[in-house]
């Protein structure tokens, strides 16, 4: 019999391997608890349930920006501030996706592992989330954003801290109102655009060409083109807005010349453009305070000669978000490797206990410091010969690149567009605004970068 | 005072798991505690060279062979020479197909010997004698009873868990239906344990009392089930049918030569069973694997699996002896082409390693494993060739999360890993969860619904009481009556592990999702009855089963059987 016990080793193995899979499943839940059970489809927590104990929600000023009273869930006072937060502190719904109360539910929520959402009502505390965000900052893009549905973003390209990630059109999570569905109005209310949404970039786009000509083209410096606001490329036709006459890399950004930056892409070539968007975060997605942002994509696999050239300008089909252009400009603004902007400053710890703050790490290099350098004085020379300070508020020293997006062939408005940054010391900003349908990046986008550039140098300055 | 209650509720709830704890410990302890030394009852000398063999099983193989339990280095005598054995009645040997013969009191041995103290059995060119043990003097035998925790304290300490769970679904739902389910569990438990010990005289209790901690869970998951709470009587039913089955089969393979009288009759009908199953069955949730007569539906495949542990350790003759695995290797491929047939992919798997198991501790042989696993391999292949579409049934393995599985075939993985995390060590309470509402909670998702309603601790305690079952079964495979009992054991159990590892990897999306039950727990009067039947395979190689039994039927033969036979083979 002993062979018998001998040959019942396998069975034996089979259960250790049994024993090893429930360690694994321990392990896992260990690691993604708190992720599954913030889940938006969470029946513990959705349908205000959970929502009536949690927490505050406040932003970096320590205004309150949501909290519970009397098991009830309540907002700002103010109205525009609690419209203009909505996109990222969300409803008490779970219809936001990436609202700190829907992302952050399990926590609000009194979640922790030991316990899970088991505790009595009494016992439970919800933790508080300080938010990076500016709600004055958040309130001036809101109310410069006004009718337009669009999104805004500014951060702080030296520590990654985001002070403004504005997004309409909104709502009044206290009123939500009852056509919120069918109202067109409101599409797309539940959406943060300034991190989900993406947009073709229009001429914001030739920073990503510039750059790519400065890393692979060898003759820049001595590539100039003769503009008479029309040509062609691959027999199909290339235009520009007008006329720009003769143009080296640095004039055909100060006045956009298409046909200049089409001529450097195909120059350029599919693989080389592609490689620098990937660089500059295009194709790819990332995690910000744990939720997935939109893609930007730059797909010109299928391409012809022509199309390549649109695409240099960021037309054909380039797609782009508007925290993907913020962290362009930051990246220009500090050497060619952008800080990763994040919004959540702190979650308090268990019952209350405060714990440090967040902070945040570098994103992969997008560019040398060479190629950054450069770009940074053409987006100077852009507001200087272009724009103007003034343009921007003119409290801060501001390098920027409008631009202006065509949406279709069926004379729809074109989508504008401004991303840029601040050189002050003192406030580090990079910045990008999208007015869908906006019509001339000069003209609607540049004010609500003027409004919350200022709105930021008077919180950081006062 | 509504929050009393939630606060008693919650208490309710850490209580439970350590109370639980507190009883899968007292289980184990006394099973270990109840298990007698290794000591030998005989000895078989031999008196030329001054050597004792020690024989310390119930069967014992002789032979020159290293792994024999009995070695003799003799060259005259075969690898396998044969096989001592212990019955009811006495000591005898086999001749295991030998070269030179077995000879006792030189007499050429056919067939199965009687040998009693003082005997000569010679094997080739030694000579050996049966004599008693010295060790054995004041011995009562090879079975002697041991301290262990009483049955009705350990039934007392379940009882308590069940009321604790029947408080806080009264707190947790306003209602008082567990009631009848929960009490009727209860008395199903006494009376369970008053016939085992009085008609059956089982004294020991542990692995009883383990299996009904995990239905008496079941039940009461099912009783506080939001979506059909009636589900609690069918469960209550099938556990006392399991109850029921468990104790006929205890009956059923006490004697092996019944055993192996039946066993060709419970192969056919295990094939019987599988086949009308295929043409009389059902299809529900893509498995044609339920026969439904009347208000009754039944899963004839989960009944097949004890008639299959049965065949499968059953079919030997001579015992102990490289033996023709092809009647065994006809059954198997059979019964898991017929599962196949029916789209019960999970069953199949759980058939096709049960039969790996049988297969490698009946002959030993590694190449017959190899050949069965190339086998299965290549099949798989050619079926996924032909039926591409099968695989898409389990697309959605280790991608769930993903936005097209998660709403659509990763759905009930998906919520059962949102709702364990929700429930953390403790749960929400019973009645309280959301996972109920997801389709299959209370089968193939239970586990997580444990998870959540009653915490993780519990969750993982019937893991542990299941993977416990096949440590023990492992235990006690050389002190088990025959050869039979230690491979059924080992099987059944082993069966109910990889079983439990599909349910609970399933869901949790570490295998794919093949909707098998979780043993004793899921809800499912088939599972439950198999469950139990299987359990009695386990329950029948600890020799202590049968050993009350004995007593009283010693008694009555004592009178009128040989004295020799009677003091030499007494083994009580």
């Amino acid at each position: 019999m002993k062979k018998t016990r001998t040959r019942a080793l396998p069975v034996l193995l089979l259960t250790l391997a049994f024993f090893a899979g429930i360690a694994y499943f321990i392990f896992n839940l260990t690691i993604h608890a708190s992720e599954w059970v913030s889940t938006p489809t969470n029946g513990h927590l959705s349908d205000n349930e959970g929502i009536e104990l949690a927490g505050s929600v406040l932003d970096r000023n320590g205004v309150v920006l949501a909290y519970t009273e009397d098991g009830e869930r309540k907002y700002n006072e103010d109205y525009a501030t609690r419209c203009a937060c909505l996109p990222v502190v969300g409803d008490s719904s779970v219809n936001n996706s990436t609202a700190v109360q829907t992302v952050y539910r399990s926590e609000l929520s009194g979640y922790n592992f030991i316990f899970g959402l088991g505790l009595p009502d009494e016992f439970k505390s919800g933790k508080n989330i300080t938010l990076t965000i500016d709600s004055k900052i958040q309130k001036a893009a809101y109310e410069a954003l006004g009718n337009n549905k669009g999104a805004a973003v500014l951060y702080n390209y030296k520590t990654g801290e985001t002070l403004c990630l504005a997004s309409t059109p909104v709502y009044d999570p206290m009123n939500v109102p009852e056509d919120i569905e069918t109202n067109d109005a409101y599409d797309g209310a539940y959406i943060n655009r300034a991190l989900s949404a993406s947009y073709p970039p229009g001429s914001t786009f030739k920073l990503v060409t510039a750059a790519a000509a400065l890393e692979y083209k060898d003759d820049i410096d001595s590539f100039e083109y003769d503009c008479n606001g029309a040509d062609e490329i691959g027999g199909k036709p290339v235009t520009c807005y007008e006329p720009n006459g003769h143009v080296d890399l640095k004039e055909a950004m100060k006045t956009s010349c298409n046909i200049y930056f089409a001529n450097v892409a195909v120059d350029l070539g599919k693989k080389q453009m592609t490689e620098q968007a990937k660089k500059m975060g295009f194709n790819q997605n990332w995690k910000l305070d744990g939720i997935v942002t939109g893609t930007s994509t730059y797909d010109v696999s299928q391409a012809t000669e022509n199309e390549l050239g649109w695409s240099g300008v960021g037309q054909y089909s380039v797609m782009e978000t508007p925290v993907n252009m913020a962290m362009i400009s930051a990246a220009i603004a500090s050497g060619g490797t952008p800080v990763k902007p994040f919004f959540v400053k702190n979650i308090s710890g268990e019952f209350g206990i405060p714990t440090p703050d967040r902070t945040s790490s570098k994103a992969k290099e997008m560019m040398s410091k060479d190629i950054s350098d450069r770009l940074s004085d053409m987006m100077r020379y852009c507001v200087e010969a272009n724009y103007g300070d003034w343009s921007f508020g003119g409290s801060l020293k501001v390098c920027a690149k409008t631009g202006t997006a065509e949406v279709s062939d069926t004379g729809e408005d074109a989508h504008a567009w401004v991303t840029g940054f601040s050189l002050d010391e003192d406030c580090p900003f990079a910045f990008s605004v999208i007015v869908e349908h906006g019509n001339s990046g000069y003209r609607a986008a540049v004010p609500v970068a003027a409004a919350i550039l200022e709105a930021a140098a008077n919180s950081v300055r006062s | 005072m509504e929050n009393i209650g939630m606060l008693i509720s919650f208490l309710l709830r850490v209580a439970e798991p350590v109370m639980a704890i507190i009883i899968i410990a007292v289980c184990f302890a006394s099973l270990k505690g109840g298990r007698r030394e290794e000591h030998a009852l005989v000895v078989l000398d031999n008196d030329m060279d001054k050597v004792s063999y020690p024989v310390l099983f119930w069967e014992n193989s002789i032979g020159r062979s290293r792994s024999s339990d009995i070695v003799i280095n003799d060259p005259a005598v075969s690898r396998d020479h044969a096989v001592l054995l212990r019955r009811n009645d006495g000591w005898f040997i086999t001749d295991t197909g030998s070269k030179s013969g077995v000879f006792v009191n030189g007499q050429q041995t056919t067939g199965r010997c009687a040998v009693a103290i003082g005997d000569i059995i010679t094997l080739g060119d030694t000579r050996l004698v049966l004599r008693r043990s010295v060790t054995a003097a004041n011995r009562q035998g090879y079975v002697k009873e041991t301290k262990r925790v009483p049955g009705p304290v350990i039934l007392g300490l379940i009882t308590i868990y069940i009321m604790m769970m029947l408080l806080q679904s009264v707190i947790n739902m306003d209602s008082t239906f567990a009631l009848i389910p929960a009490m009727g569990f209860i008395a199903s438990m006494f009376i369970f344990y008053a016939i085992s010990y009085n008609v059956f005289k089982r004294r020991d209790f542990e692995l009883e009392s383990l299996a009904l901690l995990l239905s008496g869970t079941g039940i009461m998951l099912a009783a506080t089930h939001n979506t059909d709470s009636r589900q609690a009587y069918v469960q209550l039913a099938a556990t006392i049918l399991g109850m029921i089955i468990y104790s006929f089969m205890i009956w059923f393979i006490e004697v092996p030569d019944r055993v192996m009288k039946w066993h060709i009759i419970i192969s056919v009908g295990a094939i019987i069973l599988l086949a009308s199953t295929l043409v009389l069955g059902t299809v529900q949730h893509g498995a044609k694997n339920w026969i439904i007569i009347g208000p009754l539906s039944v899963q004839p495949s989960e009944f097949a699996k004890i008639a299959y542990i049965f065949v499968g350790a059953s079919t030997l003759d001579v015992l102990q002896t490289k033996k023709s695995l092809t009647e065994f290797i006809i059954v198997s491929a059979i019964s898991v082409g017929l599962l196949v047939l029916m789209s019960d992919f999970g069953t199949a798997v759980i058939f096709f390693v049960t039969f790996l198991i049988i297969a490698f501790m009946r002959s030993g042989d590694i190449k017959t494993v190899i050949l069965a696993i190339t086998a299965a391999v290549l099949g798989v292949i050619i079926m996924l060739s032909v039926k591409p579409y099968i695989a898409d049934r389990f697309a959605a393995w280790g991608h769930v999360w993903e936005p097209e599985f998660a709403i659509g075939t990763g759905y009930q993985q998906v919520n059962s890993l949102i709702y364990s995390a929700s429930g953390g060590l403790f749960g929400v309470g019973l009645s309280r969860g959301y996972l109920q509402y997801v389709f299959a909670s209370e089968n193939d998702l239970v586990f997580c619904l444990m998870c959540e309603e009653l915490g993780l601790i519990i969750a993982l305690l019937t893991a542990v009481v299941i993977g416990g079952l096949m440590l023990y079964a492992r235990g006690v495979t050389t002190r088990s009556r025959s050869t039979f009992y230690s491979i059924a054991a080992c099987s059944a159990a082993g069966l109910l592990v990889f079983q439990s590892a599909l349910n609970i990897f399933g869901v949790t999306d570490i295998l794919p999702l093949t909707g098998v039950t979780l043993p004793f727990v899921s809800y499912g009067g088939s599972s439950m009855a198999s469950c139990w039947g299987l359990l009695a395979f386990i329950k029948a190689a600890d020799e202590r089963t049968y050993l009350h039994r004995h007593k009283k039927v010693k008694k009555l033969k004592n009178n009128n059987i040989r004295t020799t036979v009677e003091t030499e083979s007494s083994p009580v």
